[in-house]
Protein backbone atom coordinates (compact mmCIF):
# COMPACT_ATOMS: atom_id res chain seq x y z
CA UNK A 1 0.00 0.00 0.00
CA UNK A 2 1.31 3.48 -0.75
CA UNK A 3 1.02 6.05 1.94
CA UNK A 4 0.72 9.78 1.56
CA UNK A 5 2.35 11.90 4.22
CA UNK A 6 0.30 14.12 6.50
CA UNK A 7 1.32 16.71 9.07
CA UNK A 8 -0.66 16.63 12.29
CA UNK A 9 -0.81 19.78 14.40
CA UNK A 10 -1.71 18.77 17.94
CA UNK A 11 -3.49 20.73 20.63
CA UNK A 12 -1.26 21.50 23.57
CA UNK A 13 -2.74 19.07 26.06
CA UNK A 14 -2.43 15.49 27.31
CA UNK A 15 0.46 14.68 25.02
CA UNK A 16 0.80 11.09 26.27
CA UNK A 17 -2.75 10.44 25.03
CA UNK A 18 -2.10 11.53 21.45
CA UNK A 19 -0.82 8.31 19.93
CA UNK A 20 -3.36 6.04 21.63
CA UNK A 21 -6.09 8.33 20.33
CA UNK A 22 -4.72 8.20 16.77
CA UNK A 23 -4.59 4.40 16.91
CA UNK A 24 -8.10 4.15 18.34
CA UNK A 25 -9.72 6.40 15.77
CA UNK A 26 -7.84 4.63 12.97
CA UNK A 27 -9.06 1.31 14.29
CA UNK A 28 -12.62 2.63 14.65
CA UNK A 29 -12.70 3.52 10.95
CA UNK A 30 -10.64 0.49 9.96
CA UNK A 31 -7.56 2.08 8.40
CA UNK A 32 -3.83 1.91 9.03
CA UNK A 33 -1.73 4.79 10.22
CA UNK A 34 2.03 4.68 9.91
CA UNK A 35 3.84 6.56 12.64
CA UNK A 36 7.40 7.91 12.59
CA UNK A 37 10.03 5.19 13.09
CA UNK A 38 11.93 4.92 16.33
CA UNK A 39 11.18 6.55 19.64
CA UNK A 40 8.54 9.26 19.26
CA UNK A 41 8.86 12.41 21.32
CA UNK A 42 5.19 12.65 22.16
CA UNK A 43 5.43 16.16 23.55
CA UNK A 44 6.32 17.73 20.22
CA UNK A 45 3.36 19.52 18.64
CA UNK A 46 3.91 18.40 15.05
CA UNK A 47 4.02 14.88 13.73
CA UNK A 48 4.27 13.51 10.20
CA UNK A 49 2.28 10.31 9.66
CA UNK A 50 1.48 8.08 6.69
CA UNK A 51 -2.11 7.45 5.54
CA UNK A 52 -3.39 5.60 2.49
CA UNK A 53 -6.16 8.09 1.77
CA UNK A 54 -6.91 11.76 2.37
CA UNK A 55 -10.30 10.62 3.67
CA UNK A 56 -8.54 9.07 6.66
CA UNK A 57 -6.94 12.39 7.51
CA UNK A 58 -10.39 13.96 7.55
CA UNK A 59 -11.75 11.20 9.78
CA UNK A 60 -8.92 11.75 12.25
CA UNK A 61 -9.49 15.51 12.28
CA UNK A 62 -13.20 15.08 12.91
CA UNK A 63 -12.89 12.61 15.74
CA UNK A 64 -9.59 13.14 17.59
CA UNK A 65 -9.96 15.48 20.54
CA UNK A 66 -6.24 16.27 20.50
CA UNK A 67 -5.91 17.27 16.83
CA UNK A 68 -5.96 20.95 15.92
CA UNK A 69 -5.54 20.43 12.17
CA UNK A 70 -4.16 18.06 9.55
CA UNK A 71 -2.13 19.15 6.52
CA UNK A 72 -0.90 17.32 3.50
CA UNK A 73 2.81 17.26 4.22
CA UNK A 74 5.09 18.93 1.68
CA UNK A 75 8.43 19.38 3.43
CA UNK A 76 10.33 20.00 6.62
CA UNK A 77 13.81 21.15 7.55
CA UNK A 78 15.99 22.52 10.29
CA UNK A 79 16.68 25.50 8.03
CA UNK A 80 14.58 27.09 5.31
CA UNK A 81 17.23 26.13 2.78
CA UNK A 82 16.71 22.50 3.62
CA UNK A 83 12.93 22.87 3.66
CA UNK A 84 12.85 24.57 0.25
CA UNK A 85 15.08 21.95 -1.35
CA UNK A 86 12.75 19.22 -0.18
CA UNK A 87 9.66 21.18 -1.10
CA UNK A 88 10.98 21.57 -4.63
CA UNK A 89 11.65 17.85 -4.80
CA UNK A 90 8.03 17.24 -3.79
CA UNK A 91 6.52 19.56 -6.36
CA UNK A 92 4.44 16.75 -7.84
CA UNK A 93 2.24 17.29 -4.78
CA UNK A 94 1.53 20.96 -5.47
CA UNK A 95 2.11 21.91 -9.12
CA UNK A 96 -1.56 21.25 -9.85
CA UNK A 97 -2.47 24.31 -7.76
CA UNK A 98 -0.22 26.68 -9.70
CA UNK A 99 -2.57 27.99 -12.35
CA UNK A 100 -5.83 29.25 -10.96
CA UNK A 101 -6.31 28.08 -7.40
CA UNK A 102 -7.03 30.83 -4.88
CA UNK A 103 -4.96 30.44 -1.77
CA UNK A 104 -4.07 31.66 1.66
CA UNK A 105 -0.58 31.41 3.06
CA UNK A 106 0.38 31.76 6.70
CA UNK A 107 3.46 31.34 8.86
CA UNK A 108 3.24 30.62 12.55
CA UNK A 109 5.36 29.29 15.37
CA UNK A 110 5.07 27.04 18.38
CA UNK A 111 6.51 28.55 21.59
CA UNK A 112 7.47 31.72 19.83
CA UNK A 113 6.18 34.84 18.11
CA UNK A 114 7.66 35.63 14.68
CA UNK A 115 8.01 39.37 13.98
CA UNK A 116 5.85 40.68 11.12
CA UNK A 117 8.69 41.53 8.77
CA UNK A 118 10.24 38.09 9.03
CA UNK A 119 6.86 36.48 8.47
CA UNK A 120 6.73 38.40 5.22
CA UNK A 121 10.25 37.27 4.31
CA UNK A 122 9.29 33.66 4.89
CA UNK A 123 6.21 33.95 2.69
CA UNK A 124 8.30 35.54 -0.05
CA UNK A 125 10.89 32.80 0.16
CA UNK A 126 8.24 30.43 -1.26
CA UNK A 127 7.78 32.54 -4.42
CA UNK A 128 9.50 29.87 -6.55
CA UNK A 129 6.30 27.84 -6.21
CA UNK A 130 4.83 30.30 -8.71
CA UNK A 131 1.25 30.21 -7.56
CA UNK A 132 -0.71 32.36 -10.03
CA UNK A 133 -4.15 32.15 -8.43
CA UNK A 134 -5.37 35.05 -6.33
CA UNK A 135 -4.69 35.40 -2.66
CA UNK A 136 -7.88 35.05 -0.66
CA UNK A 137 -7.69 35.31 3.11
CA UNK A 138 -11.40 34.55 3.67
CA UNK A 139 -12.50 31.72 1.38
CA UNK A 140 -9.41 30.33 -0.31
CA UNK A 141 -9.52 27.14 -2.36
CA UNK A 142 -6.46 25.97 -0.46
CA UNK A 143 -4.56 27.03 2.65
CA UNK A 144 -0.80 26.62 2.90
CA UNK A 145 0.72 26.64 6.35
CA UNK A 146 4.31 26.97 7.50
CA UNK A 147 5.12 26.09 11.11
CA UNK A 148 8.28 26.81 13.08
CA UNK A 149 8.84 24.73 16.18
CA UNK A 150 10.88 26.24 19.02
CA UNK A 151 12.12 24.29 21.98
CA UNK A 152 10.23 25.14 25.09
CA UNK A 153 12.43 27.01 27.52
CA UNK A 154 10.82 25.97 30.72
CA UNK A 155 10.94 28.58 33.43
CA UNK A 156 12.87 31.01 31.25
CA UNK A 157 11.13 34.25 30.56
CA UNK A 158 12.36 35.45 27.25
CA UNK A 159 11.48 38.36 25.10
CA UNK A 160 8.73 37.72 22.56
CA UNK A 161 11.02 37.71 19.59
CA UNK A 162 14.14 36.47 21.35
CA UNK A 163 15.92 33.74 19.40
CA UNK A 164 13.80 34.41 16.33
CA UNK A 165 14.69 32.06 13.49
CA UNK A 166 16.43 29.58 15.78
CA UNK A 167 13.77 26.96 15.44
CA UNK A 168 14.31 23.28 15.91
CA UNK A 169 12.36 22.33 12.81
CA UNK A 170 10.04 23.99 10.29
CA UNK A 171 7.16 22.21 8.53
CA UNK A 172 5.15 23.09 5.47
CA UNK A 173 1.95 21.72 3.95
CA UNK A 174 -1.57 22.17 2.63
CA UNK A 175 -4.54 22.21 4.99
CA UNK A 176 -6.77 19.16 4.67
CA UNK A 177 -9.08 19.63 7.65
CA UNK A 178 -9.26 21.69 10.81
CA UNK A 179 -9.87 19.54 13.87
CA UNK A 180 -13.55 19.76 14.71
CA UNK A 181 -13.76 17.51 17.77
CA UNK A 182 -12.11 19.97 20.15
CA UNK A 183 -15.29 22.02 20.41
CA UNK A 184 -16.78 19.05 22.26
CA UNK A 185 -14.51 19.85 25.19
CA UNK A 186 -16.52 23.04 25.72
CA UNK A 187 -19.82 21.43 24.91
CA UNK A 188 -19.37 18.79 27.63
CA UNK A 189 -17.97 21.25 30.16
CA UNK A 190 -18.87 19.88 33.59
CA UNK A 191 -19.72 23.29 35.02
CA UNK A 192 -22.39 23.82 32.39
CA UNK A 193 -23.89 20.38 32.97
CA UNK A 194 -27.39 19.93 34.43
CA UNK A 195 -26.05 17.38 36.88
CA UNK A 196 -22.56 16.80 38.20
CA UNK A 197 -20.77 16.08 41.46
CA UNK A 198 -17.34 16.14 43.04
CA UNK A 199 -16.44 12.88 41.32
CA UNK A 200 -17.25 14.14 37.82
CA UNK A 201 -14.49 13.69 35.29
CA UNK A 202 -13.35 16.73 33.31
CA UNK A 203 -14.81 16.80 29.85
CA UNK A 204 -11.62 16.58 27.81
CA UNK A 205 -10.49 13.44 29.60
CA UNK A 206 -13.97 11.89 29.36
CA UNK A 207 -13.87 12.48 25.63
CA UNK A 208 -10.44 10.90 25.35
CA UNK A 209 -11.74 7.89 27.26
CA UNK A 210 -14.75 7.73 24.94
CA UNK A 211 -12.42 7.60 21.95
CA UNK A 212 -10.47 4.75 23.54
CA UNK A 213 -13.71 2.74 23.65
CA UNK A 214 -14.31 3.15 19.88
CA UNK A 215 -17.84 4.31 20.68
CA UNK A 216 -20.11 4.39 17.64
CA UNK A 217 -23.71 3.57 16.70
CA UNK A 218 -24.81 0.02 17.49
CA UNK A 219 -22.24 -0.49 20.27
CA UNK A 220 -23.12 -1.32 23.84
CA UNK A 221 -20.95 0.24 26.53
CA UNK A 222 -20.98 -0.15 30.31
CA UNK A 223 -19.71 1.89 33.26
CA UNK A 224 -19.85 -0.15 36.49
CA UNK A 225 -18.82 2.83 38.67
CA UNK A 226 -21.07 5.32 36.96
CA UNK A 227 -21.29 8.04 39.64
CA UNK A 228 -22.55 11.18 37.92
CA UNK A 229 -22.03 9.60 34.49
CA UNK A 230 -19.26 11.74 33.00
CA UNK A 231 -18.14 9.18 30.43
CA UNK A 232 -21.64 8.05 29.54
CA UNK A 233 -22.43 11.34 27.80
CA UNK A 234 -19.61 11.47 25.25
CA UNK A 235 -19.89 7.74 24.61
CA UNK A 236 -23.61 8.15 23.88
CA UNK A 237 -22.92 11.28 21.85
CA UNK A 238 -20.71 9.17 19.57
CA UNK A 239 -23.71 6.89 19.03
CA UNK A 240 -23.26 4.04 21.51
CA UNK A 241 -25.90 2.81 23.94
CA UNK A 242 -24.94 2.81 27.59
CA UNK A 243 -25.60 0.89 30.78
CA UNK A 244 -24.44 2.34 34.08
CA UNK A 245 -24.41 1.07 37.62
CA UNK A 246 -23.17 2.25 41.00
CA UNK A 247 -23.29 0.94 44.53
CA UNK A 248 -24.68 4.29 45.62
CA UNK A 249 -27.92 5.20 43.86
CA UNK A 250 -27.70 8.76 45.14
CA UNK A 251 -24.65 9.38 42.92
CA UNK A 252 -26.73 8.68 39.82
CA UNK A 253 -29.98 10.26 41.04
CA UNK A 254 -29.00 13.50 42.69
CA UNK A 255 -32.02 15.49 43.82
CA UNK A 256 -35.33 15.66 42.04
CA UNK A 257 -37.50 12.92 40.64
CA UNK A 258 -35.82 12.57 37.24
CA UNK A 259 -32.41 11.06 38.00
CA UNK A 260 -29.56 13.51 37.45
CA UNK A 261 -27.81 11.32 34.89
CA UNK A 262 -30.93 11.35 32.70
CA UNK A 263 -31.25 15.10 33.08
CA UNK A 264 -27.67 15.66 31.92
CA UNK A 265 -28.10 13.16 29.08
CA UNK A 266 -31.20 15.04 27.92
CA UNK A 267 -29.21 18.26 27.82
CA UNK A 268 -26.90 16.61 25.26
CA UNK A 269 -29.79 15.03 23.36
CA UNK A 270 -28.68 11.48 24.19
CA UNK A 271 -31.07 10.31 26.91
CA UNK A 272 -32.58 7.63 24.65
CA UNK A 273 -29.12 6.05 24.43
CA UNK A 274 -28.78 5.67 28.18
CA UNK A 275 -30.37 2.24 28.27
CA UNK A 276 -30.62 1.89 32.03
CA UNK A 277 -29.05 2.82 35.34
CA UNK A 278 -28.91 0.24 38.10
CA UNK A 279 -27.92 0.25 41.75
CA UNK A 280 -25.64 -2.59 42.79
CA UNK A 281 -22.23 -3.49 44.10
CA UNK A 282 -20.25 -4.65 41.10
CA UNK A 283 -18.71 -7.42 43.21
CA UNK A 284 -22.26 -8.80 43.72
CA UNK A 285 -23.75 -8.11 40.33
CA UNK A 286 -26.92 -9.44 38.71
CA UNK A 287 -25.72 -9.79 35.09
CA UNK A 288 -27.23 -13.03 33.81
CA UNK A 289 -24.52 -13.74 31.25
CA UNK A 290 -21.23 -12.49 29.84
CA UNK A 291 -20.07 -11.45 26.38
CA UNK A 292 -22.44 -8.48 26.37
CA UNK A 293 -20.48 -5.27 25.92
CA UNK A 294 -18.29 -3.73 23.26
CA UNK A 295 -16.52 -1.69 25.90
CA UNK A 296 -16.36 -1.00 29.60
CA UNK A 297 -15.30 2.52 30.45
CA UNK A 298 -14.87 3.57 34.03
CA UNK A 299 -13.10 5.59 36.68
CA UNK A 300 -12.84 3.17 39.58
CA UNK A 301 -13.10 4.54 43.09
CA UNK A 302 -9.65 5.09 44.45
CA UNK A 303 -10.55 6.41 47.79
CA UNK A 304 -9.54 10.03 47.53
CA UNK A 305 -12.85 11.54 46.58
CA UNK A 306 -15.13 8.51 46.41
CA UNK A 307 -13.86 5.54 48.34
CA UNK A 308 -14.12 2.02 47.05
CA UNK A 309 -16.55 -0.01 49.05
CA UNK A 310 -18.18 -3.34 48.84
CA UNK A 311 -21.00 -4.98 50.61
CA UNK A 312 -20.12 -6.80 53.78
CA UNK A 313 -18.48 -6.05 57.07
CA UNK A 314 -15.59 -7.26 59.13
CA UNK A 315 -17.01 -7.03 62.63
CA UNK A 316 -20.19 -8.12 64.29
CA UNK A 317 -23.19 -5.85 64.00
CA UNK A 318 -23.79 -3.19 66.60
CA UNK A 319 -27.34 -3.17 67.98
CA UNK A 320 -28.46 -0.30 65.79
CA UNK A 321 -27.23 -1.95 62.62
CA UNK A 322 -28.70 -5.20 63.80
CA UNK A 323 -32.11 -3.55 63.98
CA UNK A 324 -31.68 -2.10 60.50
CA UNK A 325 -30.60 -5.46 59.22
CA UNK A 326 -33.77 -7.15 60.39
CA UNK A 327 -35.80 -4.24 59.16
CA UNK A 328 -34.29 -4.58 55.71
CA UNK A 329 -34.60 -8.31 55.70
CA UNK A 330 -38.28 -8.07 56.38
CA UNK A 331 -39.08 -5.25 54.04
CA UNK A 332 -36.54 -4.10 51.50
CA UNK A 333 -36.64 -0.48 50.44
CA UNK A 334 -35.65 1.49 47.38
CA UNK A 335 -32.13 2.81 47.64
CA UNK A 336 -33.12 6.42 48.16
CA UNK A 337 -34.54 5.53 51.55
CA UNK A 338 -32.63 5.30 54.79
CA UNK A 339 -31.39 1.72 54.76
CA UNK A 340 -27.95 1.47 53.28
CA UNK A 341 -26.31 -1.90 53.62
CA UNK A 342 -23.02 -2.03 55.47
CA UNK A 343 -19.94 -1.80 53.32
CA UNK A 344 -16.27 -2.52 53.85
CA UNK A 345 -13.24 -0.92 52.22
CA UNK A 346 -12.05 -2.34 48.93
CA UNK A 347 -8.32 -2.14 48.30
CA UNK A 348 -7.40 -0.62 44.96
CA UNK A 349 -4.96 -3.25 43.73
CA UNK A 350 -7.57 -5.94 44.40
CA UNK A 351 -10.18 -3.90 42.67
CA UNK A 352 -8.02 -3.50 39.56
CA UNK A 353 -7.42 -7.25 39.28
CA UNK A 354 -11.13 -7.93 39.78
CA UNK A 355 -12.07 -5.32 37.21
CA UNK A 356 -9.92 -6.92 34.50
CA UNK A 357 -11.45 -10.34 35.20
CA UNK A 358 -14.94 -8.91 35.23
CA UNK A 359 -14.24 -7.21 31.91
CA UNK A 360 -12.99 -10.47 30.40
CA UNK A 361 -16.31 -12.03 31.39
CA UNK A 362 -18.62 -9.20 30.35
CA UNK A 363 -16.90 -8.02 27.14
CA UNK A 364 -17.40 -9.44 23.69
CA UNK A 365 -14.23 -10.77 22.03
CA UNK A 366 -12.36 -7.74 20.71
CA UNK A 367 -14.01 -5.53 23.33
CA UNK A 368 -12.08 -2.97 25.33
CA UNK A 369 -11.71 -2.08 28.98
CA UNK A 370 -10.79 1.60 29.40
CA UNK A 371 -10.11 2.84 32.91
CA UNK A 372 -7.98 5.02 35.14
CA UNK A 373 -5.44 3.68 37.55
CA UNK A 374 -4.02 6.17 40.03
CA UNK A 375 -0.38 5.69 40.76
CA UNK A 376 2.52 7.01 42.74
CA UNK A 377 4.80 8.55 40.12
CA UNK A 378 8.11 7.71 41.82
CA UNK A 379 7.22 4.09 42.48
CA UNK A 380 5.41 3.18 39.28
CA UNK A 381 6.81 0.28 37.27
CA UNK A 382 5.54 -1.20 34.04
CA UNK A 383 4.83 -4.44 35.85
CA UNK A 384 2.19 -2.73 38.01
CA UNK A 385 -0.13 -2.77 35.04
CA UNK A 386 1.11 -6.12 33.72
CA UNK A 387 0.52 -7.78 37.10
CA UNK A 388 -3.19 -7.12 37.03
CA UNK A 389 -3.75 -8.85 33.70
CA UNK A 390 -5.18 -12.31 33.17
CA UNK A 391 -5.13 -14.71 30.25
CA UNK A 392 -6.83 -13.29 27.18
CA UNK A 393 -6.52 -9.64 28.21
CA UNK A 394 -3.77 -7.41 26.76
CA UNK A 395 -2.76 -3.83 27.44
CA UNK A 396 -2.87 -1.82 24.22
CA UNK A 397 -2.44 1.68 25.61
CA UNK A 398 -1.21 3.20 28.86
CA UNK A 399 -0.92 6.98 29.13
CA UNK A 400 0.10 8.99 32.17
CA UNK A 401 -1.66 12.14 33.25
CA UNK A 402 0.98 13.62 35.50
CA UNK A 403 0.08 15.59 38.63
CA UNK A 404 3.61 15.62 40.10
CA UNK A 405 4.08 13.22 42.99
CA UNK A 406 1.11 11.20 41.83
CA UNK A 407 -0.64 10.70 38.57
CA UNK A 408 -3.16 8.50 36.90
CA UNK A 409 -2.79 6.18 33.99
CA UNK A 410 -5.46 5.74 31.39
CA UNK A 411 -5.16 2.05 30.60
CA UNK A 412 -6.81 0.39 27.61
CA UNK A 413 -7.03 -3.38 27.70
CA UNK A 414 -8.18 -5.48 24.76
CA UNK A 415 -10.01 -8.77 25.14
CA UNK A 416 -8.01 -10.87 22.70
CA UNK A 417 -9.58 -14.20 23.56
CA UNK A 418 -12.71 -15.67 22.02
CA UNK A 419 -13.00 -18.25 24.78
CA UNK A 420 -15.69 -17.89 27.41
CA UNK A 421 -14.58 -17.51 30.98
CA UNK A 422 -16.70 -17.81 34.06
CA UNK A 423 -17.49 -14.70 36.06
CA UNK A 424 -14.91 -13.72 38.67
CA UNK A 425 -15.66 -14.73 42.22
CA UNK A 426 -14.16 -11.57 43.72
CA UNK A 427 -12.84 -13.40 46.73
CA UNK A 428 -9.42 -14.82 45.89
CA UNK A 429 -7.96 -11.36 45.65
CA UNK A 430 -9.71 -9.83 48.55
CA UNK A 431 -7.94 -11.96 51.14
CA UNK A 432 -6.70 -9.46 53.65
CA UNK A 433 -2.99 -9.81 52.95
CA UNK A 434 -1.72 -10.96 49.61
CA UNK A 435 1.23 -13.27 50.11
CA UNK A 436 4.54 -11.46 50.19
CA UNK A 437 5.95 -13.33 47.20
CA UNK A 438 3.55 -11.48 44.94
CA UNK A 439 4.50 -8.24 43.25
CA UNK A 440 3.28 -5.20 45.18
CA UNK A 441 2.23 -2.51 42.71
CA UNK A 442 2.72 1.19 43.40
CA UNK A 443 -1.02 1.74 43.46
CA UNK A 444 -1.46 -0.63 46.43
CA UNK A 445 -2.90 1.34 49.35
CA UNK A 446 -3.08 4.41 47.15
CA UNK A 447 -5.50 6.19 49.45
CA UNK A 448 -3.17 5.92 52.45
CA UNK A 449 -0.22 7.05 50.37
CA UNK A 450 -2.20 9.99 49.05
CA UNK A 451 -3.01 11.23 52.52
CA UNK A 452 0.58 10.76 53.64
CA UNK A 453 1.70 13.00 50.80
CA UNK A 454 3.49 10.02 49.17
CA UNK A 455 6.27 10.04 51.73
CA UNK A 456 7.50 6.72 53.03
CA UNK A 457 5.76 6.05 56.34
CA UNK A 458 7.83 6.89 59.42
CA UNK A 459 9.36 3.80 60.99
CA UNK B 1 -36.71 3.15 33.00
CA UNK B 2 -36.15 -0.55 33.37
CA UNK B 3 -36.41 -1.57 29.74
CA UNK B 4 -37.00 -5.15 28.73
CA UNK B 5 -33.51 -5.43 27.27
CA UNK B 6 -32.19 -4.79 30.78
CA UNK B 7 -34.76 -6.98 32.44
CA UNK B 8 -33.73 -9.82 30.14
CA UNK B 9 -30.15 -9.56 31.40
CA UNK B 10 -30.85 -9.52 35.13
CA UNK B 11 -30.98 -12.61 37.33
CA UNK B 12 -31.36 -12.84 41.07
CA UNK B 13 -27.88 -12.97 42.55
CA UNK B 14 -28.62 -13.58 46.21
CA UNK B 15 -26.26 -16.08 47.81
CA UNK B 16 -27.15 -19.63 46.85
CA UNK B 17 -29.93 -18.56 44.52
CA UNK B 18 -28.71 -20.28 41.37
CA UNK B 19 -31.72 -21.83 39.72
CA UNK B 20 -35.20 -20.62 38.83
CA UNK B 21 -33.78 -17.13 39.48
CA UNK B 22 -34.65 -15.66 36.08
CA UNK B 23 -36.63 -13.81 34.78
CA UNK B 24 -37.73 -11.64 37.68
CA UNK B 25 -41.48 -11.06 37.26
CA UNK B 26 -42.70 -7.49 37.64
CA UNK B 27 -45.50 -6.38 39.91
CA UNK B 28 -47.16 -3.05 40.75
CA UNK B 29 -45.69 -1.50 37.63
CA UNK B 30 -46.00 1.96 36.24
CA UNK B 31 -45.09 1.99 32.57
CA UNK B 32 -44.06 4.61 30.07
CA UNK B 33 -43.50 4.23 26.35
CA UNK B 34 -40.65 6.29 24.89
CA UNK B 35 -39.34 6.25 21.39
CA UNK B 36 -35.84 4.88 20.80
CA UNK B 37 -33.58 4.89 17.74
CA UNK B 38 -34.24 1.97 15.41
CA UNK B 39 -31.01 0.17 14.61
CA UNK B 40 -31.63 -3.17 12.82
CA UNK B 41 -27.94 -4.16 12.92
CA UNK B 42 -27.84 -3.75 16.66
CA UNK B 43 -31.04 -5.78 17.08
CA UNK B 44 -29.83 -8.62 14.91
CA UNK B 45 -26.49 -8.77 16.68
CA UNK B 46 -28.11 -8.68 20.10
CA UNK B 47 -30.77 -11.31 19.46
CA UNK B 48 -28.54 -14.30 20.34
CA UNK B 49 -28.07 -12.86 23.84
CA UNK B 50 -31.80 -12.72 24.50
CA UNK B 51 -33.68 -15.42 26.40
CA UNK B 52 -36.60 -15.48 24.02
CA UNK B 53 -39.28 -17.06 26.16
CA UNK B 54 -38.52 -14.73 29.05
CA UNK B 55 -38.87 -11.73 26.77
CA UNK B 56 -42.16 -12.89 25.27
CA UNK B 57 -43.64 -13.74 28.67
CA UNK B 58 -42.56 -10.46 30.22
CA UNK B 59 -43.92 -8.43 27.31
CA UNK B 60 -47.19 -10.31 27.61
CA UNK B 61 -47.28 -9.62 31.33
CA UNK B 62 -46.97 -5.92 30.51
CA UNK B 63 -49.70 -6.12 27.90
CA UNK B 64 -47.70 -6.36 24.69
CA UNK B 65 -48.53 -9.41 22.54
CA UNK B 66 -46.66 -8.44 19.38
CA UNK B 67 -43.85 -11.00 19.61
CA UNK B 68 -44.10 -14.52 18.13
CA UNK B 69 -43.85 -17.37 20.65
CA UNK B 70 -40.98 -18.92 18.76
CA UNK B 71 -37.99 -16.87 17.75
CA UNK B 72 -38.37 -16.58 13.94
CA UNK B 73 -35.74 -17.88 11.53
CA UNK B 74 -36.19 -14.94 9.20
CA UNK B 75 -35.99 -11.47 10.62
CA UNK B 76 -38.21 -9.34 8.42
CA UNK B 77 -38.91 -5.68 8.99
CA UNK B 78 -42.17 -6.24 10.82
CA UNK B 79 -40.54 -8.57 13.26
CA UNK B 80 -37.62 -6.21 13.85
CA UNK B 81 -40.02 -3.33 14.52
CA UNK B 82 -41.90 -5.29 17.20
CA UNK B 83 -38.68 -6.61 18.67
CA UNK B 84 -37.31 -3.06 18.80
CA UNK B 85 -40.42 -1.76 20.49
CA UNK B 86 -40.52 -4.46 23.14
CA UNK B 87 -36.80 -4.44 23.83
CA UNK B 88 -36.16 -0.69 23.97
CA UNK B 89 -39.33 1.38 24.14
CA UNK B 90 -41.25 -0.03 27.11
CA UNK B 91 -39.97 1.50 30.35
CA UNK B 92 -40.94 0.31 33.79
CA UNK B 93 -40.70 3.44 35.92
CA UNK B 94 -41.98 2.12 39.22
CA UNK B 95 -42.63 -1.36 40.52
CA UNK B 96 -40.96 -4.42 41.93
CA UNK B 97 -39.14 -7.39 40.47
CA UNK B 98 -39.40 -10.53 42.57
CA UNK B 99 -37.17 -13.58 42.41
CA UNK B 100 -39.34 -16.64 41.66
CA UNK B 101 -36.97 -18.77 43.72
CA UNK B 102 -35.91 -16.92 46.89
CA UNK B 103 -38.58 -14.21 46.72
CA UNK B 104 -36.09 -11.37 47.08
CA UNK B 105 -37.79 -8.15 46.02
CA UNK B 106 -35.90 -5.69 43.86
CA UNK B 107 -37.72 -2.35 43.97
CA UNK B 108 -37.67 0.14 41.10
CA UNK B 109 -38.00 3.83 41.80
CA UNK B 110 -37.82 6.65 39.27
CA UNK B 111 -36.75 4.06 36.75
CA UNK B 112 -33.72 2.80 38.70
CA UNK B 113 -33.85 -0.74 40.08
CA UNK B 114 -32.18 -1.37 43.38
CA UNK B 115 -30.28 -4.63 42.92
CA UNK B 116 -28.33 -4.34 46.17
CA UNK B 117 -28.38 -7.35 48.40
CA UNK B 118 -28.79 -7.37 52.12
CA UNK B 119 -26.09 -8.73 54.32
CA UNK B 120 -27.44 -12.22 54.71
CA UNK B 121 -27.71 -12.56 50.95
CA UNK B 122 -24.04 -12.17 50.09
CA UNK B 123 -21.41 -14.86 50.28
C1 LIG C 1 -14.49 7.85 41.08
S1 LIG C 1 -16.23 7.64 41.23
C2 LIG C 1 -16.77 7.60 39.55
C3 LIG C 1 -17.15 8.95 39.11
C4 LIG C 1 -17.83 9.01 37.80
N1 LIG C 1 -16.93 8.71 36.70
C5 LIG C 1 -18.48 10.36 37.64
O1 LIG C 1 -18.47 10.89 36.54
O2 LIG C 1 -19.02 10.91 38.60
C6 LIG C 1 -16.41 6.01 41.79
C7 LIG C 1 -17.84 5.53 42.00
O3 LIG C 1 -17.78 4.16 42.35
C8 LIG C 1 -18.82 3.87 43.26
N2 LIG C 1 -18.47 2.60 43.93
C9 LIG C 1 -17.60 2.40 44.94
N3 LIG C 1 -17.51 1.09 45.24
C10 LIG C 1 -18.36 0.44 44.40
C11 LIG C 1 -18.74 -0.94 44.20
N4 LIG C 1 -18.21 -1.92 44.96
N5 LIG C 1 -19.63 -1.24 43.23
C12 LIG C 1 -20.17 -0.26 42.47
N6 LIG C 1 -19.87 1.05 42.62
C13 LIG C 1 -18.98 1.40 43.56
C14 LIG C 1 -18.92 5.10 44.11
O4 LIG C 1 -20.22 5.22 44.66
C15 LIG C 1 -18.58 6.22 43.12
O5 LIG C 1 -19.75 6.81 42.59
ZN1 LIG D 1 -33.32 -15.28 44.30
Amino acid sequence: MSYGKYLIVFAQAHHEFRIPELHSVASLYGFDISLPKGEIETDRPYMVVGLADEKHARQLAKRCILIKAIYEFYAQGSTYEELHTRNRANQALWTRYKLDTSFKFFVTAFNHKIPQDRQRQVVESFSYMDFLGKIDMKKPDITLGCFEEYIEKRGLIRDRHDGDGQFQQAYFGRLIEEGSARVLVKMFDVKKRQYFGNTSMESEVSLLMANQTLASPGKLIYDPFLGTGSMAYPVAYFGAQVFGSDIDGRQMRGKGSTPGVFRAAAQYGVSARILDLLTFDVTHNPWRCGGLFDAIVTDPPYGVRAGAKRLGRKKELDPERQALYWEHRNNPRPDDQPYIPPTKPYELSNLAVDLVQLARYLLKPGGRLVFFLPTVTEEYEEIDVQSMLCEGMEVIANSLQDFGSWGRRLVTILKTTTDSYSPPTFDLNTLEDASSSQHVPAHRDFREKYFQGFKPPAI
Amino acid sequence: MVRLITHNLLACHAKGCNSNNFPLPFSNVQIEIREAEFNPEFLKAFLPKIEWKALVDTAKQLGDMSLPLEQPEMMDDDFLKSFHHVLLEIHVEEGVMTCPNCKHEYPISNGIPNMLLAEHEIG
